[in-house]
């Protein structure tokens, strides 16, 4: 019989040719020539082994110095940072997608294939109650087939149970089979309380940023304070940071009327939030001296929400929950209407049908309170003429109707 | 005398008006863009000055609204450059100040604006899609070889206008090419198109909205008796239409521009054509978002731009 297998051949009779070294290659021999100890099999152990992980994370808001002390403190791998999205990794994210997949999904793989050319080796992918949960498999397979395969995906959809367990083994497998259990649960809570804190310093900064006295004084403010969270490697120094930055902030002069015109947003979790997404809808109103409260954040929708109670407060609006954020966003509004805000602003991607459906509601519940709401829809278009001719108009007529 | 000059550029149409203190209209054109928004609006200038007395009315403040506002108000070195929205508020409750509702179709964009004891209370506008507007009245028109102009004269010689497709312009046009193909009447195709603009209009910036009378109809599609007839239909209520509802953005331009701060120092003299007004687009190369920055030049000084997204591109005038 011939034998297919490469190498040289070999005739019958003659003695076996040794096999080439290549297995030899990593074993650690103590003394040459002395028998081998049986219980050293020369495989080092799996967590010598392994080679330092790099994450990257897709860009969102300013949540990136919690994805890097996530990564740090809790996978313990390296971090690496997405490169600011700009056009042209949008121009990449549009290429590689469907036309009518939802917006984020464009921004997020754009992201990723910058990423990779960073040298990042894992990419992060999160679940939720939409579309999302395919986002993950579906942008692995479309970065193969563009031609990055080094890499692999921590995609959180592909825990179904959703137990920490299950969390820890699949972070193991992917990451860092050395993750260490308790340190990650100090790490965890770190991450937590920065994305509280990052989420109470937005609020603060949307409330008081359109009225500063010294131009500039409010970004300076949340540039450093960004940096430090950026920087903080214990849950102190997270705390620290922010108590100095909460402090600076409420020491900036600040320009505000009696009774300014307020206004809230709501909308589709990843757009709502998200200024690249949303052309910096927020700091175009802010310019126009508006203060602003943004219901989205993952403090309000993922840490801290209650759906029950959401729901219940809209009973007579919708009876069920309609998809991942709707009630939390028909919620949200009825509050900002109840607290008399002057307008509301209800942001989506071209595509999200969960929010489709919140409109109608928002419709009511804008004529039972006779607040005005201004629906944008957001694509992958890049300028931003038309959007400023609404907010234009949406805020002269919020501010005619308040001096009246 | 004091007046006040308000221009209103659009896409399709480029409109301006001249008002005396009284806020009446002593002077009005409506011109084609031509998609050179400069050009027409020296055009629109020249017009009005051959309507007005230049001593008599003296020119102490320019509001300009419209998509090119921005370009000719730098243009025009306006006191108002206003969003179009405000404009035809003002504009429309100034001229009918119990209106409830304005339906507005202009030349690529359509809007609505619900009013309340002469204030806007709220409005909404088309987004990403054009469908029902007047830009694609006039390439059916160009299509069905009739002049826009007419296209309402013969909507209402129809006795049974023909169901067009209304939800999307791509769709509309190729059931009106099959109405046409298995034999309609033109005349029937052309006023079942005017009534799938109405209910285009209606099932989209209209949804959710409550229109209530006083319904005042403006934009250049106003002009379009069919269409008016077919929102009178569609809405059970009586449509009016302004003879100058064309006119009642850049009216509302000049009304806000009347009520400006501060006034011009000169008056206007309507002398841009000594000017030679350029723009040219630059690309930023600061980063990867090349932002496409629009530098307006009025002979060779630099006089506004506009365009960037960060303080690295912008391009320092004077």
């Amino acid at each position: 019989m011939r034998n297919l297998s490469a190498g040289p051949e070999q005739g019958a009779g003659e003695p076996r040719a040794k096999k080439p070294a290549a297995e030899e290659r990593g074993r650690i021999v103590l003394s040459e020539g002395a028998p081998r100890p049986l219980f050293f099999t020369g495989k080092r152990p799996k967590r010598d082994r392994h080679s330092r992980r790099k994450v990257a994370f897709f860009h969102f808001r300013n949540y990136e110095p919690a994805f890097k002390y996530f990564t740090e403190r809790v996978l313990d791998a390296d971090f690496v940072p997405t490169p600011a999205p700009t056009r042209a990794t949008l121009k990449r994210g549009e290429e590689m997608s469907a036309d009518y997949v939802c917006t984020p999904f464009k921004h997020i793989i754009g992201d990723y294939a910058a990423a990779l050319d960073r040298g990042a080796d894992v990419l992060v992918q999160v679940t939720g109650f939409c579309r999302l949960n395919y986002y993950g498999e579906l942008q692995e397979m479309i970065l193969r087939d563009a031609g990055y395969d080094n890499f692999q995906m921590l995609n959180f959809s592909y825990v179904p149970t959703g137990k920490l367990r299950d969390y820890v083994a699949y972070c193991k497998k992917v990451v860092n089979p050395n993750l260490s259990v308790p340190r990650g649960i100090g790490g965890m809570l770190g991450a937590y309380r920065m994305v509280e804190h990052i989420d109470a310093f937005r609020d603060q900064y949307l409330a008081n940023a359109g009225f500063e006295a010294e131009k500039g004084s409010f970004t300076r403010v949340r540039r450093a304070f960004l940096s430090d969270m950026n920087a903080a490697s214990t849950t102190a120094q997270v705390d620290e940071g922010y108590r100095r930055a909460a402090d600076a902030l409420a020491a900036l002069a600040v320009e505000k009327p009696a009774d300014p015109v307020r206004v809230g947003i709501v909308g589709e979790y990843y757009t709502a939030q998200d200024p690249v997404s949303c052309l910096n809808l927020e700091e175009k109103l802010m310019s126009m001296g508006v203060e602003l409260s943004n219901a989205m954040s993952i403090s309000a929708f993922n840490l801290h929400y209650n759906a029950a109670a959401a729901q219940a407060s809209i009973a007579e609006y919708s009876s069920y929950d309609m998809g991942p954020t709707s009630t939390f966003n028909i919620a949200a509004a009825k509050r900002y209407a109840e607290a008399g805000y002057d307008g509301i602003i209800h942001i989506k991607s071209a595509g999200c049908t969960p929010e489709i459906d919140v409109m109608p509601v928002l419709q009511r519940l804008s004529r039972d309170y006779r607040v005005p709401v201004l629906f944008l829809t957001f694509d992958t278009q890049t300028s931003d003429a038309g959007l400023d001719t609404r907010l234009e108009a949406f805020y002269d007529m919020i501010a005619m109707r308040k001096v009246r | 005398m004091k007046a006040y000059l308000g221009i209103d550029t659009g896409s399709i149409s480029t409109k301006g008006v001249v008002i005396d203190e009284g806020r009446n209209i002593i002077a009005r054109s409506y011109l084609w863009t031509e998609g050179d928004p400069a050009g027409a609006v020296r055009r629109v200038v020249d017009d009005l000055r051959g309507q007005i007395d230049l001593d008599e009315a003296q020119v102490m403040s320019i509001g300009t609204t419209g998509s090119a506002r921005r370009l000719v108000g730098a243009m025009l070195e306006a006191q108002v450059v206003k969003n179009e929205i405000t404009a035809h508020a003002v504009g429309t409750t100034f001229l009918h100040p119990d209106v409830r509702t304005i339906l507005e179709i202009g030349g690529q964009d359509s809007k609505i604006i619900c009013i309340e004891n002469g204030i806007a209370v709220d409005y909404a506008m088309n987004t990403l899609c054009a469908a029902g507007t007047g830009s694609f009245l006039s390439s059916q028109a160009h299509r069905l070889g009739v002049e826009v102009e007419e296209f309402g004269e013969i909507a209402l010689t129809s006795e049974k206008p023909a169901n067009i497709a209304a939800r999307c312009t791509v769709f509309a046009e190729s059931d009106l090419v099959h109405k046409l193909q298995v034999g309609y009447e033109k005349k029937d195709v052309i006023a079942g198109l005017c009534r799938a603009v109405a209910t285009n209009y209606l099932n989209n910036v209209g949804k959710g909205k409550k229109i209530e009378s006083p319904i005042v109809f403006q934009g250049g599609v106003s002009k379009n008796v069919g269409v008016v007839r077919a929102f009178e239909e569609a809405l059970g209520q009586r449509v009016i239409v302004d003879p100058d509802g064309h006119l009642m953005g850049c009216f509302g331009a000049a009304l806000l521009a009347a009520d400006a701060p501060k006034l011009r120092a000169e008056p206007f003299r309507f002398d841009i054509d000594h000017f030679d007004f350029r723009t040219r687009e630059v690309v930023c190369g600061h980063c990867a978002n090349h932002c496409e920055i629009v530098c307006v030049y009025r002979d060779a000084g630099l006089i506004d731009s506009w365009g960037n997204r960060c303080d690295r591109g912008a391009i320092k005038v004077g």
